[in-house]
């Protein structure tokens, strides 16, 4: 029986043989199926992503016609601060646009944290009017709304993840929705400073980190930012594949907010007036790259199906498939791509 | 009732988060005659089990898990009375030292499993987040722990796990204390590989190596 | 798909305004006169980037650049480009 080059979750190669691919495929998929309560992968696309992991060239690509669009988080993050090349956030932005070509990107700071950028708006505002002048890509202002950020010692509130194990759960739920209070006045201001300084997009990322609190908080934002300012584009990234319960009982315009996986996400957001939605499905390390990539598929496609909006699925390290590891393998991140745009049929990564 | 009654209205009021009902579920069994200790386990570790599983499919959310947690910490405490007054000793429970490992400040998940390996009567010293190993193992040193549980959320903090390996064979004490490692970039080959005891690739999985390795 | 070198940025511009990517892929090919599938050319789009005077990856003497380009892009596509409002806004021509 011949096997094929593949990976484990965290990245380690393995082989397998294509019945073992198989297996995990489908059982990913039936994993994300029951999770979700959404459907399955149908036989032909579990066949498609079969072909797909074991195609022998090292690197696949999507067949012509079917690229997708390519938006970033943590965008001027990359090359200045985690590759440490020392380059102003300018030049991030303008080698993005003419070597590595992509065909948006963010300009975001270190600390990527709306609450933090509140104390140099001015500056990040100015940066935004330079890369506007100099861009032609699109160029969005990008943060996470991080609520953790608003409790104790870094802010005002008591910390929820300390009252609930002590059992004051009433405490904790009160301190969340105070923080969901400051976080959008936060945000709004914010995201209205870059709005104003001809920013074309803005975008919340890693929505939902510190749980359904975090999501009502840039839901809530959102919405209000285009009240003020229809014509910007607004991104939202989720933090994971359902919303994580910190509170437990929030809601937006009717719907509970925790527990809500990307299908139902998305709809939330749409009522936000979001425009495009980051769908996020997160990596097992324990299981295979084929088990996650199918999981992932799975989620993506009920996502897309239910949307009305753009869905560009997460596809870095350790989501949509994509292996946990920092050096995350081509043979796997190439697979990602074809499979999420040829088959879960998303507008882009 | 009968136990298999019991053992379903334990269950019960594990899902439910309800202490007062717990207890009393665990009051009434024991005056019926029902073995203390097979109703924890049998119903209420099951119960919890379940609200764990039903966490991490999103149905059931933090709030509840914690109140499920404090309603079996409660049932506990009624069959470790129970078994000293039949004049026997509780099985050995240990004492964990906890931490989010140094680098790394997410602690969300280990506040979880923290609160999980409690309700088996382990009592846990949770040190926070971003600690470094030398605070880890004077801690344990200090406290005469019996386990070292680490965290990490991050591909580039998981390696200060092999750190308090490597400082535990530095220091002697690597057959002192057991350790039990976890988080989303870390496997069970990454625990061999670094020498780690034990690895918990969820909450559930945390409560059972910790009960193996005090076992 | 390829930023400048392709139709990328101007196929992100209508997938910002909540397009979804195949109608997002149409209106750009129809306002361009030129195909989906050249959208993702380089070949192609190196010439209609030219003509239309967009901007491209490699510069050229007296080619529009940055804000210079995305006047040109408001035209070509359509649409309100916020930061050329703030532009126009600035400079008295709004």
């Amino acid at each position: 029986m011949s096997e094929f080059f593949t990976r484990l979750g965290d990245g380690a190669a393995v082989m397998m043989s294509k019945e073992d691919i198989r297996y995990d495929v489908e059982d990913g998929t039936a994993d994300a199926a029951d999770r979700g309560q959404i459907p399955e992968l149908a036989k032909e696309e579990v066949d498609y992503l079969v072909e797909i992991l074991t195609m022998p060239q090292k690197n696949v690509s999507v067949k012509r016609g079917h690229e997708g669009i390519m938006t970033f988080d943590a965008g001027t993050l990359k090359l200045p601060v985690r590759a440490g090349i020392p380059v102003d956030r300018l030049a991030t932005l303008m080698i993005h646009e003419r070597i590595l070509c992509s065909d948006t990107m963010e300009l975001c700071t270190t600390d990527y944290s709306y609450k933090s950028i509140k104390n140099f708006v001015q500056e990040e505002a100015m940066t935004m009017e330079l890369a506007q002048n100099n861009c032609v890509m699109p160029i969005f202002y990008g943060a996470m709304p991080n609520l953790g950020q608003y409790t104790k010692p870094d802010g005002p509130i008591d910390n929820w993840s300390e009252l609930l194990p002590m059992g004051k759960i009433a405490e904790a739920r009160e301190a969340q929705e105070e923080a969901v209070e400051h976080a959008v006045s936060d945000m709004v201001f914010i995201t209205g400073q870059m709005a104003e300084a001809g920013a074309c997009g803005i975008q919340f990322d890693t929505v939902g980190a510190s749980g359904d609190a975090d999501v009502l908080a840039a839901l809530m934002a959102a919405k209000e930012l285009k009240k003020r300012f229809p014509n910007i584009g607004i991104e939202m990234g989720m933090a994971g594949e359902f919303n994580l319960g910190m509170h437990g009982q929030l809601e937006f315009e009717g719907e509970r907010i925790a527990g809500a996986y990307p299908h139902q996400q998305v709809k939330m957001a749409e009522k936000a007036g979001v425009d495009i939605f980051g769908c996020v499905v997160n990596t097992n390390s324990n299981q295979t790259f084929a088990w996650n990539l199918a999981r992932a598929l799975t989620y993506a496609k009920a996502c897309v199906a239910a949307a009305e909006i753009p869905v560009v699925v997460d596809a870095g390290m350790g989501v949509g498939g994509v292996t946990n590891t920092n050096t995350t393998p081509t043979d796997v991140t190439s697979r990602v791509s074809k499979a999420l745009l040829e088959i879960a049929k998303v507008d882009g990564l | 009732m009968t136990k298999e009654e019991y053992i379903k209205a334990a269950i019960d009021s594990m899902i439910k988060g309800d202490e007062k009902l717990a207890v009393s579920v665990m009051n009434d069994a024991i005056a019926d005659g029902v073995d203390a200790a097979e109703l924890l386990s049998e119903g209420f570790s099951a119960g919890i089990r379940e609200v764990g599983d039903q966490f991490g499919r999103g149905r059931m959310f933090l709030p509840e898990l914690m109140l499920a947690a404090d309603a079996m910490k409660a049932v506990s405490a009624i069959v470790e009375e129970e078994i000293s007054k039949k004049g026997g000793t509780a099985e050995k429970k240990g004492t964990m030292v906890l931490a989010t490992v140094q680098g790394d400040v997410h602690d969300i998940g280990k506040g979880i499993v923290a609160s999980l390996i409690k309700t088996q009567g382990v009592k846990v010293i949770d040190l926070g987040r971003d600690v470094p190993a030398a605070d880890i193992v004077e801690k344990a040193v200090e406290c005469g722990a019996d386990l070292i549980g680490t965290s990490a959320l991050l591909t580039t903090t998981m390696g200060e796990m092999k750190v308090l390996e490597e400082l535990l064979k530095e220091k002697g004490l690597k057959n002192k204390f057991k350790t039990l490692v976890g988080g989303a970039p870390v496997t069970e080959r990454f625990a061999k590989r670094i020498g780690a005891d034990a690895y918990g690739e969820d909450a559930s999985q945390a409560v059972a190596e910790v009960a193996r390795l005090l076992s | 798909m390829g930023g400048i070198r392709t139709a990328g940025d101007l196929v992100s511009r209508m997938v910002m305004k909540g397009m979804r990517l195949s109608a997002a892929k149409e209106y750009v090919a129809d306002k361009l006169h030129c195909s989906v599938l050249d959208l993702s050319d380089t070949f192609a789009m190196k010439e209609i980037r030219e003509s239309l005077d967009i901007g491209t990856v490699l510069d050229r003497k007296g080619a529009s650049n940055g804000m210079e380009a995305k006047f040109n892009i408001e035209k070509v596509l359509g649409i309100e480009i916020p930061s050329v409002t703030q532009f126009k806004k600035k400079t008295g021509l709004l």
